[in-house]
């Protein structure tokens, strides 16, 4: 594949454009005001989508880059993703300039804003990345950023202890999977994941391979298990999401876990057809039960709201392993059409991202309350931030359309139908149920363990139930005299209604995101699938009937 | 009106009150009186629609051979393995629950007439939304389409609970979503597994329920060791959501605690028709598509059945809150319905099916006058009520119909359903079943008949002291003490006044007139009932009604070698 060198400049060019705006934001902040510095990352992410569209979805491959409808549409999700954490971002600003408090920093929202754009750029690379090292340097320019974003955000005690935390456990993930990588190249002897996949399933009997393989699918799987906040790398989570702002922990949330899952995918693509399939299968079954019940069970006991969301964020970690679990353990009935795991993966990330962006919009955008007090009872004491559950008490008279946001939005993640979350936890199911569809559920068979993942899969969703509807119980349910203040800035609001827009969209036509997902899934893992001759054509069926 | 097509007929009927409901929150500034007349107004309309669906229904000649009329279909989510389809249609099994979830709403937005002033638009969109919910799960044909409203109507419920509740609504509410939700995930996965193992054997993706009810006679699930007891597993994960909602008794422990803490309204609807989706889902899916498993579980559930009306009427004899009791007799009666269901003789199932409909006109009216008693005496202690009679004539009349429907008086509907699923049991007992089961068959018939006379007991003594004796507590709305003997001739003027005030209002007549004449309709003329429903029962429960008699027929053939053979 000889390519020169300025096509592959056009296959990345919507992560430089990304890039450029980072600079422009960078510069100009020295001579433009506050909100100039989001204006331009907003601009930034428009013109890189609009430089994603003009681009060929099918596969381009050079230099390490490959552009396949996996990565067109993980560019997608991210710039999409990238556009609401923006306006979001921004409505902390507006917080963070009114408030007076000790521990929120004023200004320094320009270098913000390019900093974030990094962040995205590196996300985005690592979607197209078809190479070790592109693919750890990608990893890296969305570590770094997030360093920034999360120190920069907070000067309190808190705020540091998060971003120090963050920091620490993001160089151990890191070092982790570097290992992993290592062993990866010490089998395929390039760091070319296509030629490291045919090096393996050349020779997937080979000593090294025997040997280094089931270490690299170990390490990065672990590796990976930080960025989705999953079993055994997820206890962070709580601490660095009570510890920042609502719109870092909006980006914190959806951000890292498309990086988690897009290494995991490629990993899984690697290696799938390849010498020890069991191995990897049964690690992600295992992480996939652990974490989701982990993390419903500690989100059970939490009062912070950023806590319990964290610990809700853990639980669909969980729930996103199983489709991966589902994909690295290919059906064996050839017969049945299906919609791959690694598709219901990603179209369950996209709902979630949706609802949580949501959620966290809505908490950026009702900012602050006032504290119980009554005239002639002394002076007025300070606003408070909103951070527990109880400080939403009543919200649905003081600020009816965030109660109802926020309300649809945990319903969604909930999984209540027809919300797009029951629509990402059906195609899950699915995926984990085909799993040797046909065959009988013995104990210890493949089918049984992924019989028994979809068991705790909808049994975990009836558990977080329990504590979205506390939320939304206190919201409802309880009435206040403290009054919200709705101090978070309008984009944030903003941010929560397009929120709301969209999964209204998914809930009445999930097809677009599905099959966008389902081609994407196809392209990177392809499903033993019969011909679609086999099928019955739609229409027929319906005039059949 | 011929240009009116039956599919759009049914797409506005289930859209109404969707429409109403907007038309609702639009006008919400107007105050409560325009709000709550826009509700009802918009029940009625729907209502109309139903009836006129169903008398169309009824004519139509196609339906009587078990066609489904009013076919409505779009796709929705059609990708891959998924084909999910926004269908809907009615036959004769949904047929009547769908007219009884049209006739209810009217009910549950007239008790609340008056009871509801906080937040009246809130109150009312809900109703509404629950309307169009419970419609569509009756007309779903889709598996998808009927788990989506089945889970939906948990939402509007939750808030009507939770927000126009008593003093526990809270823990009630989360409580009753939890409990079901957990259940119904399971009966998800079920479906789900059905689905799967139908495309994968017939080599056809479908999600349409009559198609997968065929295909399931040709590719039944296997039960066998061989195949990992496959249509059990599958039948036991249906019956956790199903056996919630009934409730069967193990799992009835939300129910006393939603149904009390609930608003009237939400009651209305919870008894009147939720509690029927369970029967409806063992109707609908398990029967028809797990034939074999439902055979082997039919004796158990007979017995959780009768469990049910004994445990429900010896509970519901020492409750002293009004509601309460009312709701351990759905307990009760609902255990009856169980007990038909899994007689699995035509004559009980039909008797069953029926029964919902009976129930959910009872239940749902002995709620909604509950509720006006509460509104007027500011309790539901039976021991500090008494004396209504006087009071409130014609409260006193519709409570005691209700109460006769519900114990069963010949001449009215709980009569003609109680008898049938009690003759059909007797049937399966004495004939039906193997030696080896004939003795347990027959006690679990004689405690349900017990459990008949039970039913008469505690519903007869709550109606005795609450309505008959004594006057207790004179109505709040009175400035006058009432003493026992204060009868309705005695003294005019003021005290007159207030024995007018304290009765039935237009509203309140409104809410229980419309089922107190269907009560004495199915009671008189139940065959007009019978009729559209009895083949569509027949067809789903006659694959399971010969399993079990083929399984019957091994267990007498074994036992009667294994006497014989010395």
């Amino acid at each position: 594949m000889n390519v020169t060198s300025l096509e592959t400049f056009s296959l990345v060019a919507p992560e430089i454009v990304l890039v450029l705006a980072a600079l422009v934001a960078y510069l100009g902040g020295a001579f433009a005001g506050l909100r100039f510095g989001w204006l331009v990352a907003a601009a930034g992410i428009v013109a890189a989508m609009s430089v994603t569209r003009g681009q060929a979805a099918d596969a381009a491959f050079s230099a390490g880059i490959s552009v396949d409808p996996f990565s067109t549409y993980i560019r997608w999700t991210v710039l999409g993703l990238g556009l609401l954490l923006c306006l979001v971002q921004s409505g902390d600003l507006f917080a963070a300039a009114v408030s007076r408090g000790p521990g929120l920093h004023r200004g320094s929202t320009c270098e913000e804003a390019g900093t974030f754009l990094l962040l995205l750029a590196g996300l985005s690379l690592v979607g197209v990345a078809g190479d070790l090292v592109l693919l750890f340097a990608g990893l890296e320019l969305v570590s770094i950023p997030t360093y920034i974003l999360l120190g920069l955000k907070r000067t309190d005690a808190r705020g540091q202890e998060a971003s120090l935390k963050y920091f620490f456990l993001s160089l151990v993930a890191s070092a982790i999977f570097l290992y992993a990588l290592v062993c990866l190249y010490g089998i395929g002897g390039s760091t070319d994941l296509g030629a490291i996949a045919a090096r393996l399933n050349a020779e997937a009997t080979g000593r090294t391979a025997q040997a280094l393989l089931p270490l690299a699918i170990g390490l990065g799987v672990v590796g990976a298990a930080f960025r989705l906040a999953a079993v055994p790398m997820h206890f962070y989570a709580p601490d660095v999401y009570e510890g920042t702002s609502p719109g870092n922990a909006a980006l914190l949330s959806t951000l890292p876990k498309v990086a988690g899952i897009v290494v995991l995918a490629r990993l899984l693509a690697l290696v799938g057809p390849a010498a020890s399939p069991d191995l990897l299968w049964r690690i992600v079954v295992v992480l996939a039960a652990v974490t989701m019940t982990v993390g419903n069970v500690m989100a059970l006991w939490q009062s912070n709201l950023r806590r319990l969301l964290a610990c809700s964020s853990i639980a669909h970690a969980g729930y996103l392993l199983v489709g991966i679990a589902a994909a690295a353990a290919p059906s064996i009935s050839p017969r049945l059409l299906t919609t791959g795991g690694l598709s219901a993966t990603l179209f369950y990330l996209a709902t979630y991202a949706i609802a949580t962006i949501g959620v966290f919009g809505a908490i950026a955008y009702l900012g602050h309350r006032w504290p119980e007090w009554t005239s002639g009872s002394g002076p007025r004491p300070p606003r408070e931030e909103i951070a527990t559950v109880d400080d939403l008490d009543g919200l649905s008279g003081t600020n009816p359309v965030a109660a109802f946001a926020i309300a649809v939005f945990l319903l969604s993640l909930a999984g209540i139908p027809p919300l797009p979350g029951f629509w990402g936890k059906l195609a899950l199911a699915i995926s984990a149920l085909e799993v040797d569809g046909t065959a009988a559920i013995e104990l210890g068979s493949r089918r049984a363990w992924f019989v028994g993942l979809a068991v705790l899969l909808v049994l975990n969703a009836a558990i977080a139930a329990a504590y979205y509807l506390r939320i939304i119980a206190a919201m409802y349910f309880k009435t206040t005299k403290r009054g919200v203040q709705a101090d978070g800035g309008l984009s944030a609001g903003v941010a929560m209604l397009v929120c709301l827009v969209l999964v209204g969209l998914v809930t009445i036509r999930p097809r677009s995101l599905l099959s966008a997902a389902s081609r994407a899934g196809e392209s990177l893992v392809p499903h033993v699938a019969a011909p679609s001759a086999n099928l019955p054509d739609p229409t027929d069926t319906v005039a059949a009937r | 009106m011929n240009g009116f097509s039956p599919s759009s007929h049914l797409l506005l009927t289930i859209a109404a009150p969707l429409v109403g409901a907007v038309i609702a929150w639009l006008i919400g500034s107007r105050g409560v009186s325009a709000v709550r007349q826009s509700a009802a107004v918009t029940t009625l309309v729907t209502l109309a629609l139903a009836a006129w669906l169903i008398v169309r229904y009824l004519a139509d000649p196609a339906t009587a051979s078990g066609l489904p009329y009013g076919l409505v279909e779009f796709p929705w989510l059609t990708e891959g393995i998924f084909d999910v389809r926004f269908s809907l249609g009615l036959d004769g099994l949904s047929l009547w629950m769908f007219g009884l979830a049209a006739l209810l709403s009217v009910t549950a937005v007239f008790v609340s007439w008056d009871a509801i002033k906080d937040r009246p638009v809130g109150f009312y969109v809900l109703l509404l939304v629950l309307e169009a919910a419970m419609l569509g799960v009756f007309a779903a044909r889709d598996v998808i389409l009927f788990y989506v409203f089945f889970e939906f109507t948990l939402v509007p419920l939750f808030f009507l609970i939770g927000i126009w509740g008593h003093d526990e609504r809270r823990r009630a509410a989360v409580k009753f979503f939890i409990y079901t939700l957990t259940g119904s995930v399971l009966t998800f996965l079920g479906l789900l597994t059905i689905v799967l193992w139908h495309a994968a054997h017939a080599n056809v993706v479908t999600f349409d329920i009559e198609s997968l009810v065929d295909g399931t006679k040709i590719h039944p699930l296997p039960m066998t060791a061989a195949g990992g007891w496959l249509q059990m597993v599958v039948f036991l994960a249906l019956l956790a959501g199903f056996a919630v909602k009934v409730p069967i008794v193990p799992l009835h422990t939300w129910l006393p605690l939603a149904h009390v803490e609930a608003p009237t309204g939400g009651s209305v609807d919870l008894a009147g028709v939720l509690l029927k989706l369970g029967i409806y889902g063992f109707l609908r899916f398990s029967m028809p598509m797990l034939p074999e498993a439902t055979a082997v579980a039919a004796p158990w559930l007979f017995g959780l059945g009768v469990a049910g009306i004994v445990y429900g009427a010896l509970v519901a004899l020492v409750q002293t809150d009004l509601k309460r009791l009312i709701a351990y007799s759905s307990v009760s009666h609902m255990g009856y319905i169980v007990m038909g269901l899994f007689a699995l003789t035509p004559v009980a199932t039909e008797g069953a099916n029926l029964q919902l409909v009976n129930h959910g006109l009872s239940s749902a009216g002995l709620f909604a006058l509950v509720g006006m008693i509460y509104e007027r005496f500011h309790t539901r202690n039976i021991a500090s009520l008494g004396g209504i009679a006087s009071k409130a004539p014609w409260l006193a009349v519709f409570f005691m119909l209700f109460t006769f429907s519900s114990i069963g008086l010949p001449g009215l509907n709980g009569f003609v359903g109680e008898f049938m699923i009690l003759l059909g049991s007797f049937q399966r007992a004495w004939s039906g079943v193997s030696p080896a089961w004939q003795f347990a068959y027959l006690v679990m018939a004689l405690l349900a008949v017990a459990g008949v006379v039970l039913g008469a007991w505690y519903m007869l003594w709550a109606v005795e002291r609450a309505i008959f004796g004594g006057s207790r507590e004179p109505p709040r709305t009175s400035g006058h003490g009432h003493d026992a003997g204060h009868g309705g001739h005695g003294g005019h003027g003021a005290a007159g006044t207030d024995h007018d005030r304290c009765d039935l209002r237009w509203y309140e007549l409104c809410a229980v007139l419309p089922l107190a004449v269907f009560v004495f309709w199915i009671g008189l003329t139940p065959a007009t009932f019978l009729a559209p429903a009895a083949p569509a029962v027949r067809k789903a429960t006659a694959a399971p009604a010969a399993a079990f008699a083929a399984r019957m027929q091994a267990e007498t053939t074994a036992t009667v070698a294994r006497i014989t053979t010395p």
